[in-house]
């Protein structure tokens, strides 16, 4: 512990959590945004730890893991949720769910279209190797 | 050694779980209801009846602990993590009798139809376990535990309506919201717990208060708050709670509404009483934000037509009108929210119950299409009068004797901070109390206008030349409005009973021990 003090690991833990909370304001795609509400827990986790080894006890480690637990349930419930949503509108951006708003706000509209993904190639088709073998006719009588 | 070391833990662990009795009650009924389905028979029956059991069990037991609990007793459970008190023997009691009231709501409905009931039980017995952890968490990590145990299942329960988009929308705004609410609620968690080396609530808030300026605890407490403000859905954390009430069915707003904001009050409650010694910090901040909140829900219910939006403002404006009681830091504010708690309970309750009604009669929840419905469900149109009548405060109905609790809690800490020379904070609690009256002014526009829309227009059909049936509402929900609001007038007439559990029972264990004669009090019960 000579080189890396508590500071070092809860500048660590901040930025994480800066970084993660950046992204969750920022961000549309919804798995995208949970994934940085991972983030900002994991910051947090690290922070925990740091000072669990500071102090000596084990209470920042149970309490990472019972954080751990609830994060998995959460994640869990959200992609579940996400991927209920994408089924009914086949979008993941947050912004296409605006139904429902105060009666004089109006609704969020891009300027453009959305960028859409590039067209993938499609894989190359592989050639045919050779005619297709001649099967033994008590084989095929069982197909 | 070891042998007597094994039996003092197992007499230890003896009493937590008895007084962990009513949770676990909770608990075991969620995994029976969860293998209940596997029972030949009962694979599509709806499973109300079991959870109105459970819920039963869990009023029962904490009643049992009501009675044997000593006034001024704090039993730490579990080595401190969690505390039974009065106080959240109190929220736990309120909880239970809310749960019972829900689930007999949703059998009438039948929002959860005989294939999902299972499921649908299961989160919001869930949520209720929560939600009891919150209200006696004495321990940092309980709080964030108790908080998410009741934020997972509610999510889940604000997009039950899988068929319909709005509900999908609900879902996604509340969990996007509450996932950020509760990783910056986690950090400040993880700055306080870390700064102390301890996450025990009483030692945590014993540090703060010796030293309330430094950054990093400032910081902690600022976060920690974030995430209670979420539950409460007080300004500025309010923006997920109409559209998730919009959103989601009536009966699962109305629990959202009512229990949710009960256990994030017990949780505040415990914090706002625990920093009484340091006011220069809690008594503004808690001002501020009350008076926001009231004052913010007030205004933006008045251009809503949709009447669950309508209703989810109205229970933003009242979550600050019990912010306003707990800015006092005292035993008085904090008696006086637990009253105000057991009638908006009934009151919030009743006004979701007959919207959900009048959507199962009509389909709709917009006020426009429920124009001149006096004529078309009277008793229905009535007993909501009684209930938005008493949400606006209106002797002699129980919503006049709770913000008559509150407004009195509020003149006495004035009082009690004038006489101690802290003119500032009586002045602030003054200026509250004032803010508070205005605010009841305001509110009345938009409650009196959905009954004026009700009984004094034309119904839609007549209006464009059909013939007006009358609703065919059935007698079991006509019966379960008319107790409530039968309910609702006796707590107003006869509020002796009830304000003494709340004002002197429940609050026992933040009455300053000084004042105690050793044996006398609590000796008796």
């Amino acid at each position: 512990m000579t080189g890396i003090q508590l500071q070092n690991y809860l500048m660590v833990g901040a930025l994480l959590f800066a970084l993660g909370l950046i992204g969750f304001l920022s961000r549309r795609n919804m798995i995208l945004m949970f994934l940085s509400v991972e983030t900002m827990l994991q910051g947090v986790a690290i922070n925990l730890l740091a000072f669990s080894r500071y102090w000596g006890n084990l209470g920042g480690q149970s309490l990472v893991l019972f954080m751990l637990t609830v994060a998995a349930c959460e994640a869990a419930l959200a992609l579940a949720l996400i991927l209920m949503l994408y089924r009914s509108r086949q979008m993941l951006d947050v912004s296409i769910w605006q139904d429902m708003r105060e009666n004089d706000v109006d609704a969020t509209i891009d300027e453009g279209p959305p960028p859409t993904a590039p067209k993938e190639e499609p894989l190359p088709r592989l050639t045919p190797a050779g005619p297709e073998p001649v099967r033994r006719t008590q084989e095929r009588s069982h197909v | 050694m070891t042998s007597r070391m094994l039996q003092e833990l197992q007499a230890r662990i003896g009493q937590d779980l008895t007084g962990f009795l009513p949770e676990l009650i909770l608990s075991g009924a969620i995994v029976l209801l969860l293998l209940l389905r596997f029972v030949p028979g009962l694979e599509r029956r709806h499973l109300g009846w079991a959870a109105l059991l459970a819920a039963g069990g869990m009023l029962y037991t904490s009643i049992l602990q009501w009675q044997n609990l000593a006034e001024s007793a704090s039993i730490s459970l579990f080595s401190g993590l969690l505390v039974l008190d009065t106080f959240a023997i109190y929220i736990k009691l309120f909880l239970a009798v809310f749960a019972l009231l829900v689930v007999a709501l949703t059998m009438m409905t039948g929002i959860p139809d005989g294939d999902d009931s299972g499921d649908f039980y299961v989160l919001l017995l869930g949520a209720t376990l929560g939600m009891s952890v919150m209200a006696s968490a004495n321990h940092l990590l309980m709080i964030f535990l108790g908080i998410e145990m009741a934020s997972i299942p509610s999510y889940a329960m604000a997009g039950f309506l899988k068929g319909r988009r709005q509900s999908g929308e609900a879902a996604l705004k509340y969990v996007v919201y509450g996932g950020g609410a509760a990783g910056v609620m986690l950090y400040g968690i993880s700055l306080l717990a870390g700064k102390f080396g301890t996450g025990y609530l009483p030692d945590v808030l014993s540090f703060v208060a010796a030293n309330p300026t430094d950054p990093v605890i400032l910081m902690g407490m600022v976060f920690l708050l974030v995430g209670i403000g979420f539950k409460l859905a007080a300004f500025p954390f309010h923006f997920w709670c109409p559209d998730v009430f919009e959103g989601a069915a009536a009966e699962v707003g109305a629990f959202l509404s009512v229990a949710s904001k009960g256990a994030a009050l017990a949780i505040l409650g415990r914090i706002a009483l625990g920093l009484a010694d340091v006011p220069s910090l809690m008594i503004p901040v808690l001002a501020v934000f009350a008076t926001i909140t009231l004052t913010f829900g007030n205004l933006a219910a008045y251009a809503q037509t949709n009447l669950k939006r309508l209703l989810a403002y109205s229970t933003i404006a009242h979550a600050g009108f019990m912010m306003m009681a707990l800015a006092t830091l005292r035993p008085e504010g904090a008696g006086a929210v637990l009253f105000y708690l057991a009638v908006y309970l009934v009151m919030n309750l009743g006004a979701f119950a007959v919207v959900a009604f009048l959507r199962n009669q009509t389909n709709s929840e917009d006020l426009r299409d429920l124009r001149g419905l006096v004529s078309r469900a009277p008793i229905l149109v009535a007993c909501l009068g009684v209930f938005l009548l008493s949400l606006l405060g209106i002797p002699p109905l129980g919503g006049f004797a709770a913000k008559f609790q509150i407004f009195a809690s509020l003149f006495e800490s004035a009082q009690a901070y004038w006489n101690a020379g802290q003119t500032n904070y009586g002045n602030i609690l003054f200026g509250l109390l004032l803010v508070g009256g205005l605010n009841t002014v305001l509110s009345l526009f938009y409650y009196v206008r959905v009954l004026k829309v009700m009984v004094l227009e034309k119904p839609l059909e007549e209006v464009e030349g059909r013939e007006s049936k009358p609703l065919a509402v059935p007698g079991w929900q006509n019966a379960y409005v008319i107790v409530l609001s039968v309910v609702i007038v006796a707590m107003g007439l006869f509020w002796n009973q009830l304000s003494q559990a709340s004002s002197s029972r429940g609050i026992g264990t933040f009455q300053p021990r000084v004042a105690q004669a050793p044996p006398a009090q609590g000796a008796g019960n």
